[in-house]
């Protein structure tokens, strides 16, 4: 198991290696992230909506599709020169592979979703000093179950036609229950509410992430294997 | 609660008609693939 | 695992059996038509309207029926890689979609006099309308996808996580929904259900099961079909 383990990590570790040498999928993630968050801003009525209701859900409608693009990329590396064929020739288990590209994928999504905060407290205007812990641990939470789904599915959409539109496709319906959840615990946390009104959400998200990732991780090798 | 119930037999004929569209509709969109096969 | 021969000749009998089916099921649906307008009497709070319940409620039936069966015959795909639960999924996929488009028109149509409005975010309503997304991309994978094999596992996984969606998407709605007030809901109740209701309300699940059969025979055999003139 710790073998497993080893060989998961180092996978994980060549993608972001690749990622940081190259740096343009990172970069225009974070670009693409950005902008929505400032049309988002344009695209409200000022006198009707305050800045502060609409917060909640435009963060994370930012990074529901700013991770779309950063899934994307997943597979599309590994497709060129073959590198995925390469990976599964050699002596690695399907679930080991399928933990590291999770790895990587959540590294990719979780920097985006770093970056993106600041930027959003600027624009928004929202103090999240107080309740940043609150807020980081709702966005591992949500973000780990979508983008094990999103992992698996990208290594799908890669080897269709259209791959670029299949991924949202198959994806947005996967990511209603683990947006809907963050979106309503981030609301409550920027209002001040107790710990027990967020728990039923609380609980609902981290089932998600458990029964997702265990799942996806056991049906991986049927989309790779012939 | 109206003693006389409501009129509305429009959405009635609607719904109907868009069901009877659909499910012919495919029924016959089968039927056409089989002639060809 | 060498592909049995496939006689293009069963196909077409496995495809003519379920059109006869399915257009015996369609008669079926005019005399449920006939029932529906003529036997059943007229609702006294929601008028005429309420007869689309005979409608919706099956198709609704046929629709769960529908991916539910597609969401197992994945599962069984990736465990015994038989070719024709692959292609049963396939049809069946398609058949629900066909269904759900009956109920999610049919639905609107009927809310709009009762409910006031076309369309509410009640838990059921979105859980279908999130259903007939899956199902619709499910279909758009299975055409995007060239190779059988990849085509029938990929649909597989898909089909199989759709299938552990629902209960998510269902809780999170409600719990959505629970902080909001709800549309006020003229349900017919099903227990004191007039008995000329009741037996037509029967009659047409039975008609929207048949229908089901025979649509998904018909597709099942013209997948088959279209398999034989590949290999040929």
């Amino acid at each position: 198991m710790p073998e497993a383990i080893r060989l998961a990590l180092a996978i994980a570790a060549k993608d972001i290696r690749a990622e940081l040498r190259s740096r343009t999928a990172l970069v225009s993630a974070l670009v693409f992230a950005a902008l929505v968050l400032v049309i988002f801003n344009f695209a409200r009525d000022p006198t009707a909506l305050s800045a502060t209701d609409l917060a909640p859900s435009a963060l994370w409608v930012t990074f529901a599709l700013a991770s779309m693009v950063a899934l994307n990329r997943a597979f599309t590396i590994e497709r060129e020169n073959g590198a995925l064929d390469g990976l599964l020739v050699a002596p690695v288990s399907r679930e080991a592979i399928f933990v590291g590209k999770l790895l990587a994928n959540l590294a990719f999504v979780g920097t985006v979703e770093l970056v993106t905060l600041p930027l959003f407290t600027l624009f928004f205007n929202v103090s999240l000093w107080a309740v940043l812990p609150g807020v980081l641990g709702v966005a591992a939470l949500a973000t780990v179950g979508f983008v094990a789904v999103g992992t698996i599915f990208s290594a799908m959409a890669v080897r269709t036609r259209f791959a670029e539109l299949m991924l949202p496709v198959l994806l947005l319906p996967f990511m209603v229950p683990p947006l809907l959840g963050a979106v309503q615990v981030t609301t409550r946390l920027l209002a001040g509410r107790p710990l027990s009104e967020m728990l039923g959400w609380l609980r609902l998200l981290a089932l998600y992430d458990v029964v997702f990732v265990t799942l996806c991780t056991l049906v991986f090798s049927a989309v790779v294997d012939e | 609660m109206p003693l006389e119930p409501p009129r509305n037999a429009e959405y009635l004929i609607a719904a109907y008609v868009v069901t009877t569209v659909i499910l012919l509709g495919y029924w016959l969109r089968l039927w056409r693939k089989s002639r060809k096969a | 695992m060498s592909a049995p021969v496939i006689s293009l000749e069963v196909a077409r009998r496995i495809t003519h059996r379920g059109l006869a089916l399915s257009a015996a099921a369609l008669l079926g649906l005019a005399l449920v038509y006939v029932l529906a307008l003529g036997y059943t009497p007229v609702e006294a709070r929601q008028g005429l309207a309420q007869k689309i319940f005979y409608l919706h409620v099956p198709a609704a039936w046929s629709a769960l029926l529908a991916f539910s069966l597609v969401g197992f015959a994945s599962a069984l795909y990736l465990w015994l890689h038989d070719p024709r639960l692959d292609r049963f999924a396939a049809a069946s996929a398609e058949v629900g979609v066909a269904f759900s488009a009956v109920m999610l028109t049919t639905g609107p149509i009927w809310a709009k006099p009762i409910w006031g409005t076309w369309w509410t975010w009640d838990a059921r309503l979105t859980l279908t309308l999130f259903l007939f997304f899956l199902f619709v991309g499910y279909l758009v994978l299975r055409a995007a996808v060239q190779d059988p094999s990849e085509r029938a596992r990929f649909s597989a996984v898909v089909g199989i996580l759709g299938m552990l969606l629902v209960p998510f998407i269902h809780l999170s709605v409600y719990l959505f929904r629970t902080l909001h007030p709800q549309p006020i809901v003229l349900k017919p109740s099903a227990p004191s259900l007039p008995p000329e209701m009741l037996r037509t309300l029967l009659i047409s699940f039975a008609v929207f099961t048949l229908l089901y059969v025979g649509f998904v025979t018909a597709r099942y055999g013209l997948a088959l079909a279209e398999e034989a003139r590949d290999a040929a």
